[in-house]
């Protein structure tokens, strides 16, 4: 009775016991998981609710198209910049900007920068306690643990004293009855399933990736001032080099960054990779549980253009591409101007279409908001007990490729990136599953989706070395340029123009779409990473990535949310961006 | 209850010597400004204290606050959370979720009323009955009244909670209101900045800890130490500005030899921030430092003064149409000059016509 | 022609003089002229700067000199103005006419609209005034008096900011930053104060002209001498 398949080939059961965790923590913004489980408390039904709006799509109508990438920047500030990037690129392309090529490796420097920050970061600090018991690390021989360390890694740090300083804060930490941000969790649980040692080894890494994340930032800083929120600028970049003047960027800061390069990939590679490894190597069940859209529909714009303002897949450093039905075999090219592939819908979502039956492509997108909740929903307008996701639910739209609910994000840009033969990424991908001893189809997973974000911090943190030489290469050569202001003023732009720029960023493809009118924004959509992944349903009945992913996955405890917890962290979710 | 650790005890466990301990409380004093006396004081109260619990709420933000505080290097922000407060509520960091996580909020008004210290990243949307912004199915400006209601004070983080932020800008669609706003019987402190930079993040805590008492505050809510000058004031290519060399565009030979920013919109005149002493990321650099203006982000409703790059700006006084006084102005000083000219013109006509009509001008 | 203004009303036997603007009167209006003009003229080059001088920046102090010349106006026009409100209390009934309007006066308001008429050459005959005509007074009320207080609030409003938290300036002025929503809106504010004046300034200065020439009475001699000439003596 209460059973349904679903467009994209989903059997959904609302029956049974249904399961409320809202918030969800160690996230970036709000997030509500409601799921339905069966009698052996295995997930049957889940929804999804992106829970905040604040409408900057409305906030950018009629304002300077130059100004706007300030204001999309902050849509999100755990990815920082990539928004940004995003609408300078959205502005160039209306207004038929080219920016020089120094411009393009910057950009692709810092955006670089962000994912192995952002990835570093999501893995120890917003997912590794789903997997990591802070509290069983007490009971780890430092000894051992330094063992661990050594057979894995040749990182310096692991020394058994090393691993006893870090306990013994801990203990004295835990005994002070403080418990801080590991409060009220779930340590002890059966799930988790890491001996003591590993505990002892991740909470410690936990501590040292704190630390050198900040080091990481400081190429955004060089380029841009600042981070987070650093500083862009339609045409190219707001910095300069002054080689042989005092006042730019010269050669003391230019080593900086190179020296934050290879520090990036001996921290990832010497301590990220082989706890991700570590750590995998105990949990390889979770190779079956979380695939959801993963196996089927997957997609990628493709980024990090080698040459400037050549946006072809084989100008790509990372291709882009979509795949359907699980087919790997084809890679289907996305067109982000064809009105008949990028559509948002929002039947299930809390904004207002004439006709929401139908899909919009973002150049003829409408944000109205209208918060209304369904009639079977329990609890009151401002007290909300159950959703109901046969009406409107959430503040995310829901995009489809062609129709398709699509996930994005490390995985599918390594599956697109696999299957269209990229030598770089196939060796890794292959070496680390050969290391576990895994079938590719292990990719399609919450695990597979935790370690394709891993080996991408890697491939970024690799990839910065050989973008700085490049650019030194062209500096070597006498290009300096940095900025084309060419068509700065208004009064050279045409009355009207329409701009699409695109970003692969850390949580997936990114697009701002721009209309600009008599030297003013007219429209402004912005179709984000976490738009895709938490997706409520559409028109056509398909559920979005975090929900298919939900399905099929048995929990320990029905009040402990655990599991929930690990395949929505596997996607990074990121709630400011989804909704904006 | 167990054993609270003091700070001083949790630096001793971290493998920090007494003489070195006592290095970092002088070096605390002379970094907020104070003089070697004040070591002492430092010393003493970190070494006798309970870590004071926070509760930090988001609302409608990006979480860039929380983004900038980990990138605190001096103290570290590992420091911070682990031996100087005790951050007991975050939804962006702290393990638990779900209802495990916001029966926290209720374990800390029974057991620390009126002795914690709210933290505020974001601020409430008041449209909708508030469900713009929604956590535990309710609106999120209730969550913010019941814990404002029992805390000691309000640190209000960036400028969405000190001002509104970007999702206050015109047409402001969820009615995002500031905290102060809101929240009126508890000290609010103001921490501007989109985001603050994060040792002016610890620094305002480590202050509120260590002297056991609220930063000196300015008119407008913010700490002296780190708001009562502008970034203009201290800025390193002040020189620059005073000497009248402007870049006029970006990558041209005043970009290149690090001329003033004025003329490409710099806002560092009117802001009042830390960026030009304190600077971001471990003093590595500011916007203004790596060649882009200052765009006030510290300063009230920055984001609705027109273009961030021209140094007149919008006087907002019809809508989002452009309002900048010198063009405003310059239409109105034109008028007048056409007026004066056309009723000079009148004049001399009507003044001839009398005459001829035989001198009786006055009649 | 020529009988006319023998016999008439333009003969100077006819004129007659009366003492209106005291000597500080005038001094100020000129000294408020001089002043305002120069800080029109550097505050328009603090908003939009010239062009950058070569070299070194040590060599140059030029947009330092001209916010040194704004700020040193600024001191004239300000204590200048004070020492005129010290003189309303003290001077003859003229010299309170820019401070105040005499709105509950039923005539007041007649004569107002005779003037609005006169001026859309709607009426013919030209009043008599001795001190401002009211609606010359209307305008010196909102255009300059109250601007000038604008002007000076604003002014050293920014002017403590760069003095330092706490200065004198900040403590008298610096309430009105938030209040005008912040230190930028503050300074767009008074920018556009400076247009407001400047338009009262070109209509104010062609009305003094124009009397001069075409009027019944003396005009910008008076501003010079004191005395108001009237060039008739009809009512
Ligand atoms: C009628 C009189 C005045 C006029 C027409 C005038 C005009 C201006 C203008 C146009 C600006 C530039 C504003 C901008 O950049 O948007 C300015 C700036 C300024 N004015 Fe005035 N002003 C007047 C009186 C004063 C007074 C009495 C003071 C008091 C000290 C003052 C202090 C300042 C200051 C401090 C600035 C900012 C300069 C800087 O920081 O570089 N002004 N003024
Ligand atoms: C060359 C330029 C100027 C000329 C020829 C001029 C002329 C005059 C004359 C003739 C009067 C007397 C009006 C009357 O008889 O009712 C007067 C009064 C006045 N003018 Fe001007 N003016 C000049 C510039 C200015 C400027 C720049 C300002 C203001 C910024 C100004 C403000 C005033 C004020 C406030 C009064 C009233 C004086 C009082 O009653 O205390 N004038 N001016
Ligand atoms: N989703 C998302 Fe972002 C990312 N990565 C945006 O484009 O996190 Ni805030
Ligand atoms: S103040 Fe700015 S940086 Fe901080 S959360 Fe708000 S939008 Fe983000
Ligand atoms: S760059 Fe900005 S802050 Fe620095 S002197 Fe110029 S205007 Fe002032
Ligand atoms: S933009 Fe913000 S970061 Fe500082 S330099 Fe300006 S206040
Ligand atoms: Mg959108």
């Amino acid at each position: 009775m209460t059973e349904t398949v679903t467009a994209n080939g989903f059997k959904l059961d609302t029956g049974g016991q249904r399961v409320v965790v809202d918030p969800i923590c160690r996230i970036e913004g709000h997030l509500r998981i409601e799921v339905n489980l069966d009698d052996e408390n295995v997930i049957r039904n889940a929804v999804s609710t992106g829970t905040m709006w604040r409408g900057l799509e409305v906030i950018l109508k009629g304002r300077d198209p130059r100004d706007a990438w300030a204001f999309t920047e902050r849509i999100c500030g755990v990815c920082t910049g990539v928004h940004a990037l995003a609408s300078v690129r959205a502005v160039e392309d209306a207004l038929g900007i080219q920016i020089p090529e120094n411009a393009n490796h910057i950009r692709n420097l810092m955006m670089l920068a962000q994912y192995t920050q952002d990835h570093l970061v999501h893995f120890y600090h917003l997912h590794a306690l789903d997997w990591v018991d802070v509290v069983s690390a007490l009971k780890a021989d430092p000894k051992a643990t330094s063992a661990l360390q050594q057979s894995i890694s040749k990182w310096p740090k692991s020394s058994p004293g090393y691993f006893r300083g870090t306990q013994a804060r801990l203990k004295r930490f835990v005994e002070s009855g403080q418990l801080g941000p590991f409060s009220n969790a779930y340590w002890g649980s059966p799930a988790y399933k890491l001996p003591p040692e590993a505990n002892l080894m991740a909470v410690t890494h936990y501590l040292e990736a704190l630390d050198f994340q900040r080091e990481i930032v400081k190429i955004h800083t060089i380029f841009g001032g600042r981070n987070p929120h650093p500083n862009w600028v339609v045409g190219g970049m707001p910095c300069s080099f002054s080689l042989n003047e005092t006042g730019a960027i010269n050669m003391e800061w230019l080593n900086l960054v190179s020296s934050i390069i290879d520090r990036s990939i001996d921290f990832v590679d010497q301590v990220y990779i082989p706890d991700l490894k570590a750590i995998a190597s105990f949990y390889t069940e979770w190779t079956n549980y979380g695939g959801g859209l993963s196996g089927k529909n997957l997609m990628s714009y493709g980024d990090f253009p080698r040459v400037a303002n050549d946006w072809s897949q084989d100008n790509m450093y990372l291709p882009g591409g979509a795949i359907i039905n699980g087919d790997l075999s084809k890679v289907h090219e996305v067109d982000v101007r064809d009105p008949e592939q990028i559509q948002e819908f929002v039947a299930h979502s809390w904004y207002k279409y004439p006709d929401e039956s139908k899909g919009l492509h973002p150049w003829d997108g409408i944000t109205e908001p209208d918060f209304e909740l369904g009639p079977n929903s329990k609890g009151t307008k401002t007290d909300i007990k159950e959703i109901d996701e046969d009406a409107k639910y959430s503040f995310v739209k829901a995009p489809r490729w062609r129709g398709n609910a699509m996930e994005v994000g490390p995985l599918a840009r390594y599956v697109v990136a696999y299957a269209r033969g990229d030598k770089e990424i196939k060796e890794q991908v292959d070496g680390l599953l050969h290391d576990l001893g895994l079938p590719l189809t292990a990719l399609f997973s919450t695990l597979g989706r935790t370690a394709a974000r891993g080996l991408e911090c890697s491939w970024s943190a690799h990839k910065m070395r050989e973008v700085f030489d490049n650019m030194l290469a062209n500096l070597k050569a006498g290009d300096t340029a940095t900025s084309n202001m060419d068509l700065w003023e208004p009064n050279t732009w045409p009355a009207d123009a329409k701009g699409v720029g695109h970003v692969e960023a850390p949580r997936g493809s990114l697009g701002h779409w721009v209309h600009i009118k008599d030297t003013k924004i007219e429209s402004y959509q912005a179709v984000v990473p976490t738009t895709w992944n938490a997706s409520p349903r559409d028109p056509a009945g398909n559920i979005g990535a975090y929900e298919a992913a939900l399905l099929g996955t048995p929990m320990a405890n029905a009040q402990q949310p655990l599991e929930i917890l690990r395949t929505v962290h596997s996607f990074d979710p990121c709630l400011a961006c989804a909704t904006h | 209850m167990g054993i609270q650790q003091t700070f001083y005890e949790a630096m001793r466990e971290h493998g920090i010597t007494r003489r070195s301990f006592l290095k970092f409380c002088s070096l605390t004093a002379a970094g907020l400004g104070l003089g070697p006396e004040f070591a002492g004081k430092i010393a003493y109260a970190l070494e006798t204290k309970p870590r004071t619990p926070v509760i930090w709420l988001h609302g409608l933000e990006c979480t860039c606050c929380s983004e900038s505080f980990i990138r605190s290097g001096h103290p570290l922000a590992a420091d911070v959370i682990l031996s100087m407060i005790s951050l007991d509520y975050d939804d962006t960091l702290m393990a638990a979720a779900g209802y495990q996580a916001e029966e926290i909020l209720e374990q800390t008004i029974a057991k620390y009323d009126g002795n914690f210290i709210l933290a505020c990243e974001g601020n409430p949307p008041l449209n909708e009955d508030g469900m713009y912004c929604i956590q535990g199915g309710k609106p999120y400006v209730e969550k913010l009244r019941r814990m404002a209601s029992h805390c000691k004070a309000i640190i209000a983080w960036g400028s969405c909670a000190s001002w509104g932020c970007v999702q206050a800008a015109k047409p402001n669609p969820t009615r995002a209101t500031p905290i102060h706003k809101v929240i009126t019987d508890k000290p609010v402190i103001k921490v501007p900045g989109c985001p603050p930079i994060a040792e002016v993040m610890t620094g305002v805590i480590t202050y509120m800890l260590t002297f056991d008492r609220f930063p000196e505050l300015d008119r407008q809510g913010r700490p002296k130490m780190f708001y009562s000058q502008r970034n203009h004031d201290k800025c390193y290519r002040r020189a620059n500005f005073d000497a009248g060399q402007f870049v006029e565009r970006f990558d041209d030979e005043g970009a290149r030899k690090g001329y003033c920013l004025y003329k490409m919109g710099c806002k560092g005149p009117t802001t009042h921030n830390a960026c030009s002493t304190v600077e971001w990321n471990g003093g590595l650099s500011w916007p203004v430092k790596s060649g882009h203006g200052c765009l006030g982000c510290s300063e009230d409703n920055f984001w609705d003064r027109g273009s961030f790059y021209s140094a007149v700006t919008d006087l907002n006084v019809v809508g989002q149409v452009e309002s900048r006084a010198d063009k405003i102005g310059a239409v109105l000083a034109g008028a007048a000059v056409v007026g004066v000219a056309a009723h000079a013109a009148a004049s001399v006509i009507s003044h001839t016509k009398d005459n001829n009509k035989g001198g009786d001008s006055h009649d | 022609m020529n009988s006319n203004v023998a016999s008439g009303p333009h003969d100077p036997a006819n004129q007659k003089a009366v003492y209106v603007f005291e000597a500080p009167v005038r001094l100020w209006h000129w000294l408020h002229t001089f002043s305002f003009l120069t800080l029109a003229v550097t505050g328009y080059l603090i908003a939009d700067p010239l062009p950058s001088p070569i070299g070194i920046p040590s060599d140059h102090f030029l947009m330092g000199n001209i916010r040194l010349i704004h700020f040193i106006a600024a001191y004239v026009f300000a204590i200048g103005f004070a020492v005129r409100i010290y003189w309303a209390l003290v001077g003859n009934r003229f010299s309170r006419e820019i401070f105040y309007l005499p709105f509950w006066r039923a005539d007041w308001w007649k004569d107002l609209f005779y003037e609005l008429g006169f001026y859309l050459f709607l009426i013919r005959k030209q009043h008599k005034t001795l001190g401002h005509n009211p609606l010359a007074q209307t305008a010196m009320f909102f255009l300059n008096t109250l601007m000038t207080f604008f002007m000076i609030g604003t002014g050293f409003a920014l002017y403590g900011q760069g003095l330092g938290e706490g200065s004198w300036a900040d403590q008298g002025f610096g309430w009105i930053i938030p209040l005008l929503g912040g230190e930028q809106a503050t300074r767009n504010w008074h920018d556009m104060g400076m247009w407001i004046m400047l338009v009262f300034v070109i209509i104010h200065i062609y009305m003094a002209v124009r009397a001069d020439i075409i009027g019944r009475e003396s005009s910008v001699s008076t501003m010079i001498g004191g005395w108001r000439l009237f060039k008739d003596d009809q009512p």
